[in-house]
């Protein structure tokens, strides 16, 4: 009795902590939501946590100012995509071929993934800016999207996964049937593992969609600016005291992430979890 | 030999094609070599050089640039700066993740709702970084809602101490989220009967969690541990964003990445000296994430002592590619 009185007390002071924790994560957005409907000077006023109604007017002073959002979602969505396709298919061809076949440098190649995946890449960046100048492909998409196809996170999480969902009776039949090599892979494995590809294709798209560095360092054409690039231009000085638009230039950067997320959150639980445990 | 085992070798003969395992890997080892490999050998080479933005020509120059750079009181500075960022965010990350994890896996507790806690928990992580920092900034600039709040008017960033804090926090309050999930997943791939028996011999909770849950989760610890620092030292997008990209008030928040930027954007565009600054954070994460990796798993206690041979030994041999 007085054990089960202790654990029901213990349980309250554990959701009391709970709700303040979710309080901090949600409130920040909550906030700049709700800033994004309101007057500069309402929001100088105060916090509020109910949505005014100067939205558009907020949003057109943006965009008049020649903040090109539309231009940037553009951007943004045209890399993402890219980089999102070329690396849920290289990566599963990876792995297919790493899990299928046996031949003589395979240990060795996913000795190399585990050792990438526990590199800083980043740093290489100088380098890379370099070679892409030398190329004449700075301030062009090429080296923001196709280095996608050698994605070390993302083969690393196809690699697990499709350990887990490779039928080799399916294959041997399907040789036997006469199917070649590509097409049991495009016709028979890729679509079993389409649960795993959309994980990852959801990681790999917001990772690209967030991505501000590389970009940073390879674009300096306003007009090529992704959508991080252009919200790190709201904290400068041409907004520094028009809140409403800058809070409307946020919402518009994150509301889509927040939509995917509020659709597939179990997906994207489920594949962080699949990284780790698995290995 | 039987009729029917040289039949299942012919089968098998005639249905391996593991030639095909190049073919599928090849666009790896293309993609590899063209964007990772390579532009990470050029920028070692490049830190031995005196190269900059301008300049067509350059020299090699040996050593100098690492010379000048652990010479360089801001070096050491945005060092320090990283490391102590990193480990102020990671130890309250990796502690509270645990201890909700530890709740939300609690069979006496039977928590509810863990699922949506989780969720809104992992939300801050999928954000763009971009938007956090300009965020945090409006949040904490002179009018801005946390000044209103407490009708105070500090000015957070002109004090070292509250500009660091601000970037530890908002890193733990990026992560502590996707770290809970991790820990997680492995406490709940631990077998229960482990804790049924231990229930039966009378163990206390504490005695459980020290001598079943740690030695277990192991593995997931150093996952976490080596990713979170591999992405620490690597640090960028908030501390640049946060304030003028320089790391300010008084370098508080620059660092190592903030350094190599700011060498490589500065009028000159040294690119030598940044591509220096570069090889050393590499070599830095790369020899404590292979020390913790080799320190930790070696010394496996569950007896999968071979397979973590074997795995280190991957490691190894990766490692000489690279």
């Amino acid at each position: 009795m007085n054990y089960s009185l202790r654990t029901k007390i213990m349980r309250v002071f554990i959701y009391i902590f709970l709700v303040i924790l979710a309080v901090m994560c949600i409130l920040p957005m909550w906030i700049l939501l709700v800033n994004a409907t309101r007057t500069t000077p309402e929001i100088q006023q105060g916090i509020s946590l109910v949505p005014g109604s100067n939205f558009v007017a907020n949003w057109r002073n943006l965009t008049n100012r020649g903040f090109s959002i539309t231009n940037g979602f553009k951007n943004s969505v045209t890399i993402s995509v890219g980089v999102t396709v070329l690396s849920v298919y290289f990566s599963m061809m990876f792995a297919y071929g790493i899990q299928v076949y046996d031949f003589f440098y395979k240990k060795f190649l996913y000795g190399l993934v585990i050792v990438l995946v526990l590199v800083p890449t980043q740093v290489s960046i100088i380098g890379f800016y370099r070679y892409m100048s030398m190329l004449k492909l700075t301030n062009s998409y090429i080296p923001l999207i196709v280095p996608a196809i050698a994605a070390p996170g993302a083969i690393f999480l196809a690699v697990q996964y499709m350990q887990s969902v490779v039928i080799r009776d399916l294959i041997d039949a399907a040789r036997i049937d006469g199917c070649g090599e590509l097409a049991i892979f495009h016709k028979i494995m890729l679509p079993i593992a389409k649960p795993g590809a959309f994980t990852m294709g959801i990681f790999a798209f917001v990772g690209s969609w967030n991505n501000f560095f590389t970009p940073f360092m390879l674009l300096s054409k306003i007009e090529k600016y992704t959508l991080p690039m252009l919200v790190q231009t709201l904290r400068g000085d041409t907004y520094r005291t028009d809140y409403g638009s800058i809070y409307v230039g946020l919402a518009v950067s994150i509301v889509p992430i927040i939509i995917v997320y509020a659709i597939f959150s179990k997906y994207i639980v489920s594949g962080i979890a699949m990284g780790a445990v698995k290995e | 030999m039987s009729v029917s085992d040289v039949n299942i070798k012919r089968r098998k003969g005639k249905l391996e094609k593991n030639y095909y395992g190049y073919l599928f890997t090849a666009p790896f080892i293309i993609g590899f070599l063209l964007f990772s490999f390579y532009p990470l050998i050029y920028t070692f080479y490049l830190s031995i050089t005196n190269t900059t933005l301008m300049s067509e020509t350059s020299k090699i120059v040996g050593l100098d640039n690492f010379k000048q750079l652990f010479d360089d009181k801001f070096f050491m500075q945005s060092l320090r700066n990283t490391w102590k960022i990193w480990l102020l965010n990671f130890i309250p990350q990796i502690g509270i993740a645990m201890l909700l994890s530890i709740w939300f896996t609690n069979n006496r507790l039977k928590m509810k709702g863990v699922g949506i806690f989780r969720a809104i928990y992992y939300l801050p992580n999928l954000l763009m970084p971009a938007t956090i920092a300009v965020l945090f900034f409006n949040f904490f600039s002179m009018y801005g809602p946390v000044n209103q709040l407490f009708s105070q008017s500090t000015d957070y960033f002109r004090s070292t101490g509250w500009t660091q804090g601000i970037v530890i926090f908002v890193q733990w309050w990026m992560w502590f989220g996707s770290t809970l999930i991790v820990l997680m997943a492995g406490m709940t791939s631990i077998s229960p009967s482990y804790y049924e028996s231990a229930t039966v011999d009378g163990a206390s909770a504490a005695q459980m969690f020290t001598k079943i849950t740690l030695p277990l989760l192991k593995p997931i610890l150093v996952y976490t541990l080596v990713t979170s620092l591999v992405g620490g030292m690597q640090m960028f997008d908030i501390p640049f964003m946060l304030t003028d990209g320089r790391g300010s008030p008084s370098g508080s928040i620059m660092t190592m990445n903030i350094l190599m930027y700011m060498k490589f954007s500065s009028t000159k565009g040294h690119i030598g000296a940044a591509a220096s600054v570069g090889v050393v954070i590499f070599i830095i994460t790369c020899v404590c994430a292979f020390a913790i990796v080799r320190l930790l798993r070696d010394k496996d206690p569950e007896g999968t002592g071979v397979s973590s041979k074997v795995k280190s030994r991957e490691l190894k041999k990766g490692a000489a590619g690279v």
